[in-house]
């Protein structure tokens, strides 16, 4: 990992952080990281931290199994990296069993640094994060937002299950039988409807105990908080 | 009221002493809560306050009638739940008592010292086994033993099973109790053996066969679980599954030991796995259900089963469907399933009659009659005349089986007998009516579904009608029920494909036609075409109006093979307007009468006419302790237990032996070779093997000698916090302890309890942003992995990093594994997929996303994306976040106490501050909001339009769920603005407008 200082010397290949190809430090060409680095062009080039996933984003590659055997290394590579980069990665090989020490160690000098921290588990693992933090440079945070639209079961049926101990299977039954068991029989399962049924209806139902049922109830009825 | 029995009364008095703490571990059904109750009664002073700790709701109000009826009802047991304001609850802790309340709550109201933990005379805690390490009940050990050494701990259990966990798991309990004394009393213990053996009740067990198609489905489902658990041992060779055989498999936790053993390396197993450990826990449930639900509910349980595998969360066929439903004994559970609620039988297939299996002759002629070409008569409405006609409701090709469940027979037998046996002890000559006990006969049964259907059995029995089909009026009310929901499932089923074409709109239409690809004009044509007809809709339940055409298809392709659903779904749309609408009107009245049912003892002499009013017969669910009352209520002398239950059957020993004078008889019901009567076995068994090893732990037993604890903040832990900024040098002890605040909601979770473990000082609040506040600057959002792939779905986790990253320096996301569970994501990338997003938004990201030469993911893009691909998507908008990856709640512990060090403390009052300006009405109640329904507010934010930001204001704007679901448009515009209002009120009313134009 600090090997091939062959390159030192050279006139830097590309200006950094431009086009679309992560630029990995020379220091990293034997790491088997490179081989899972997949969907994405990788190039060499003269940079300070590990890899260069972006204009303003740097990752420095650190396997615990070496962090055993070089505990200071690291510190010495945060040290260089200064404060340069907006978004600080260090990414974290956990390919030991007593990971908990120095993670925390770990964990609190990064936070000193402001860098962010990533574990993985494999090399895939480790390969997929950086050639995705390369393809989501750009990317708009849509994925991860609220979405504004999304189709009726699926929001009933995340909405049902998250009361405790209700099943796909009993909002599958909520959402048919409910409108029989009213006195309404044309009516139909909506949301408000279920809201409405009385417990010993809901009972009534297959696979609908009393515990489930007074979890449903207590979710749908109890006031949210208390008049104080 | 005191009439203990001689061994509850010297357990009594072993354990009445205030001084002493300890562990009282009791078998059930020796009346543990009378023994509680009387114990209390004893501590019950003004001058001194007694807590209840760990009680269920049911519990509390029980455990509080029951001390009222002995007399200590001024005032008699308080309940504190989260309705109760802090004011409230501190003046109630000052003025003394009995007094009940919610862990959680305890734990908060110790730590804010609402409660004077010092002036606690004692804390009696139920359900002793359930205390871990990480719950919150130890939590409140520790806080109570750190400020009060003298009150005493008096902790009760009666499921000795639990106590198994680690090497000792009796002595891993205690330490957590800091208790150092242990009573265990089996009902072997030999003062309760010869006081309960002086005088036995009268036991008559009565086996019954299951039915041959019974016997079917119980064998093909155990076959389903052999061939699940194969596969299972074939996916994972490296796991320790020998001791997980089918043997097990009637055994109440199976599932959950396949599931303990995986548990390591859960995040590592696919979803196919997960699926397969569904399907024990789903077959397992099959078996109870099989022998206590009805033919009809039984089918249409597997019914829904089929549906909510077949299609996923957006109405597609489901890719991945659960395996045992593929094979062929699958295929037998299913067909049998249906055969005993029904034959499908249509003018071509009418050859091959014989083959069906029990049906009576009348059914078999009438099904002969309409193959003649006889249309049913519509004037015998109910088909209930002398001479069964078929009822007018019934679709054709449809003739009813009901088979009846072999119980309800033996049931009617026994009822007979007990009747005989009362006249026959009145007819004696020296008869003088009992002083005590009644005639009434208490059936009891495990849950309240099968108690409810007993009572209607017994209700519409026809005791002359041959054996077997004593309960056909009632089956066949459940038939016509059942037609009825499965035409409307079917409907239901047809409808949700257009669903997923209309659902873009936002008033979600769901009358619409059947196909989608219906051209612009062709809909509008059908739509004014609807119209003309609304009449006739809107009576029919929600049939596609298209029905028609579409039925001569499926007519003509389901000759007895096909989905019958369409067929029964076709056969209600044909039906003319004004039939269908009477039959709605009589489900209507059905539904009313079953209603009526429920008050049995009204109905009840037209069956049994000849036994008095009073001598009535009462359908009752096993409630554990709360039985003892019910018996010393009703005082009955005879038992039937519909379904054995070794509590209940001690609780009739323990009743017998205090009436002395008492004659009992019990009839205990079981079906042979079934799981109930292997359940019973093996819960027996496993009873007496948890009382041997705790017998036996109890004597090698090392007792720890627990060191009193400093209380936070006199202890060596503080010095931690050290200021630099002290002139010349000097070190200076800063004078606040180390503390951190934790949210109110927090407390659910283990971590608070570990972080006062650790020596901090734990501070509950309402935070409206983060979890944790560690100093004035970090914040922390915690999540468990569950949490974490779900907030990421729902998109909360990034407004809440917004939230952080304005009002802190240094937002930080703790990502928690579990203790005992892998270390690791990676598997989760792979159960991911079965919560991609439905198709809809994806394909038309897709092309945008390819053209800017990123690829839409790495991976397969119908996949979706992974979560570490949200993650770097996280960390990429929010570079400030800082991520804190923990293997387990004790090693984040031990990262806050690390994070924490050289740094100034955090700040409650503006903690609580923070971000709760711009919450407008929520924000004055800030300091207080203690007492939040979890479960509500989570439910809550999954609704459209409500998300992280504005769900306090609804909460404190709206009452409850139930209050936003009957708000108008309207009100809840203006609750959360036009769009996420007009988002909000279409899903909560989506397919209601047809009853507005009924109403």
């Amino acid at each position: 990992m600090s090997t091939a200082q062959a390159t030192r010397d050279k006139p830097p290949v590309v200006v950094p952080g431009s086009g679309n190809n992560i630029i990995i430090n020379p220091n990293q060409r034997l790491n088997p990281l490179l081989e899972c680095i997949r969907n994405v062009g990788k190039q060499f080039g003269e940079i300070v931290p590990d890899f260069q996933v972006g204009r303003t984003t740097c990752v420095l590659y650190l396997s615990l199994k070496y962090h055993r055997l070089h505990p200071e290394y690291i510190h010495a590579r945060i040290e260089k990296l200064g404060h340069a980069f907006n978004l600080r990665i260090l990414l974290i090989m956990c390919d030991v069993s007593e990971h908990q020490d120095p993670i925390r160690e770990l964990t609190k000098t990064c936070l000193i640094n402001n860098i962010t921290i990533i574990v993985a588990w494999s090399l895939d693992e480790a390969g997929h994060y950086l050639s995705t933090f390369k393809q989501f440079e750009h990317k708009p945070p849509d994925l991860i937002k609220e979405r504004a639209e999304k189709d009726y079961d699926s929001v009933l049926r995340a909405a049902l299950t998250s009361i405790n101990k209700v099943n796909k299977t009993d909002v599958e039954t909520l959402r048919t039988s409910v409108g029989l068991t009213t006195l309404c029989p044309n009516g139909t399962q909506s949301f408000a409807d279920i809201a409405r049924t009385p417990s010993d209806q809901l009972l009534a139902l297959p696979g609908f105990g009393q515990v489930k049922v007074r979890r449903i109830k207590d979710a749908l009825e109890r006031p949210f908080k208390n008049k104080a | 009221m005191d009439n203990l029995l001689p061994f509850q009364a010297s357990i009594l008095k072993e354990i009445h002493d205030p001084a002493t703490s300890e562990l009282i571990v009791l078998a059930r059904g020796l009346g543990l809560r009378r023994i509680l109750c009387t114990l209390m009664k004893i501590y019950d002073s003004p001058r001194s306050l007694v807590l209840l700790v760990n009680a269920s709701p049911e519990e509390e109000s029980a455990i509080g009638e029951l001390l009222g009826i002995m007399g200590c009802r001024n005032p008699g047991l308080r309940i504190v739940g989260y309705e109760m304001g802090k004011r409230d609850r501190q003046d109630l802790y000052r003025k003394g008592g009995l007094i009940s309340v919610t862990s959680r709550i305890l734990v908060v109201d110790m730590l804010q010292s609402d409660i004077p933990t010092e002036l606690i005379t004692g804390i009696v805690m139920v359900h002793g086994e359930k205390v871990t390490n990480l719950s919150l009940e130890a939590f409140i050990v520790r806080l109570y033993r750190e400020k009060n050494t003298s009150g005493f701990l008096k902790a009760f259990s009666d499921q000795p099973e639990h106590i198994t966990s680690g090497m000792s798991p009796l002595r891993s309990i205690m330490k957590e109790m800091q208790l150092r004394k242990v009573h265990i009393y089996p009902r072997y213990h030999e003062e309760i053996k010869e006081n309960l053996d002086q005088r036995r009740p009268d036991l008559i067990e009565l086996a019954t066969d299951l039915t041959e198609p019974m016997k079917d489905i119980h064998s093909a489902i155990v076959q389903c679980m052999i061939t699940t658990l194969a596969e299972l041992k074939r996916s994972h060779s490296t796991l320790d599954l020998d001791d997980v055989n089918i043997d097990n498999a009637h055994f109440r936790w199976f599932d959950a030991i396949v599931r303990r053993q995986l548990d390591p390396v859960w995040h590592k197993v696919g979803p196919k796995t997960k699926q397969l450990v569904g399907d024990l826990a789903t077959l397992r449930r099959l078996l109870s259900y099989l022998v206590t639900y009805d033919a009809l509910a039984f089918h249409a349980y597997l019914e829904t089963l089929v549906l909510s595998n077949t299609t996923n969360a957006s109405g597609n066929a489901r890719q991945n469907q659960s395996p045992w439903m593929l094979t062929d004994a699958a295929n037998i559970i299913f067909k049998t399933a249906k055969r005993r609620c029904y034959v499908l039988t249509s003018k071509h297939t009418l050859a091959s009659q014989p083959e069906v299996i029990d049906v009576d002759d009348e059914d078999a002629w009438a099904a002969l009659d309409e193959a003649e070409g006889f249309t049913p008569q519509i004037g015998t409405t109910n088909g209930r005349g002398t001479e069964p006609k078929r009822p007018r409701w019934l679709p054709d090709g449809i003739d009813p089986v009901l088979e009846e469940l072999p119980k309800w027979t033996v049931l009617a037998d026994i009822l007979q007998e007990i009747e005989e046996e009362i006249i026959r002890q009145e007819t004696l000559t020296n008869f003088k009516p009992p002083t005590i006990g009644s005639n009434t006969v208490l059936i009891m049964t495990s849950s309240a579904r099968s108690a409810e259907l007993i009572s209607e059995f017994l209700s519409d029995m026809d005791a002359s009608a041959p054996r077997g089909r004593m309960g056909k009026k009632m089956m066949e009310r459940k038939l016509r029920r059942y037609l009825w929901w499965k035409g409307r499932l079917a409907a239901d089923k047809r409808g949700s494909s257009s669903l997923e074409n209309t659902s873009s709109q936002p008033q979600g239409r769901k009358q619409d036609n059947g196909s989608g690809q219906v051209s612009e004009a062709l809909a509008r044509k059908d739509k004014s075409k609807a119209d003309r007809s609304a009449n006739r809709r809107r009576l029919r339940g929600g049939a596609p109006t298209v029905a028609p055409t579409r039925t001569e298809a499926t007519r003509t392709g389901t000759t007895g093979t096909g989905d019958d659903a369409d067929t029964i779904a076709a056969f209600m749309a044909t039906q003319t307007g004004t039939a269908d609408a009477d039959a709605g009107a009589d489900i209507d009245q059905d539904l009313l009468m079953a209603q009526m049912l429920s008050q049995l003892d009204t109905e009840y002499d037209d069956v049994f006419g000849l036994v008095a009013p009073e001598q009535t017969v009462l359908v009752r669910t096993y409630a554990d302790d709360g039985d003892e009352q019910v018996l010393a209520e009703l005082q009955p002398r005879f038992f039937i237990m519909y379904e054995p239950s070794t509590d209940f059957l001690r609780q009739i020993e323990v009743y017998r032996n205090s009436n002395p004078g008492l004659g009992v008889r019990a009839y205990i019901m079981t079906y042979h070779n079934s799981t109930e009567e292997q359940k019973y076995l093996t819960a027996q068994r496993r009873e007496k093997e948890a009382f041997e090893r705790l017998i036996r732990e109890r004597g090698s037993m090392l007792l720890p000698i627990y060191e009193s604890r400093q209380p936070v903040g006199k202890g060596h832990a503080m010095i931690k916090t050290i200021s630099s900024r002290a002139a010349g040098g000097r070190t200076e002890l800063s004078t606040a302890p180390s503390q951190v605040i934790v949210d109110m909601r927090e407390f659910r979770s283990t971590l608070p309890s570990l972080l006062h473990a650790a020596g901090q000082l734990v501070v509950p609040a309402t935070l409206t942003v983060g979890d944790y506040i560690l100093t004035p600057d970090i914040c922390v959002e915690r999540k468990s992995i569950p949490d974490l792939v779900q907030s990421f779905n729902s998109g909360r986790l990034y407004t809440q990093c917004e939230l952080m990253s304005v009002h802190y320096k240094q937002p930080i996301l703790l990502i928690e594994f579990e203790e005992n569970k892998s270390f690791s994501l990676e598997a989760i990338s792979e159960t991911t997929k079965t919560y991609a997003k439905p198709s809809g938004k994806y394909p038309t990201k897709k092309p945008a996303a390819g053209a800017s030469s990123a690829a839409a993911d790495a991976g397969d893009p119908r996949v979706g994306p992974t979560i570490q691909s949200k993650l770097v998507l996280l960390t990429l908008h929010f570079p400030r976040v800082r991520i804190i990856w923990s293997s387990s709640p004790f090693a984040t512990a031990d990262i806050f106490a690390d994070l924490k060090m050289n740094l100034p403390e955090p700040d409650p009052s503006k903690a609580i501050l923070v971000g709760a300006e711009d919450q407008g009405a929520s924000g004055s109640q800030g300091g207080q909001g203690d007492g939040v329904n979890a479960a509500a507010e989570e439910l809550l934010q999954c609704l459209p339009g409500i998300n992280a930001k504005n769900v306090q204001y609804v909460m404190g704007r709206v009452g409850s769920v139930r209050e936003l679901c009957d708000m108008d448009r309207k009100d809840v515009q203006t609750l959360l603005g036009v769009e996420p209002g007009n988002a909000c009120y279409d899903f909560m009313h989506r397919g209601e407008r047809k009853k507005k134009a009924v109403s």
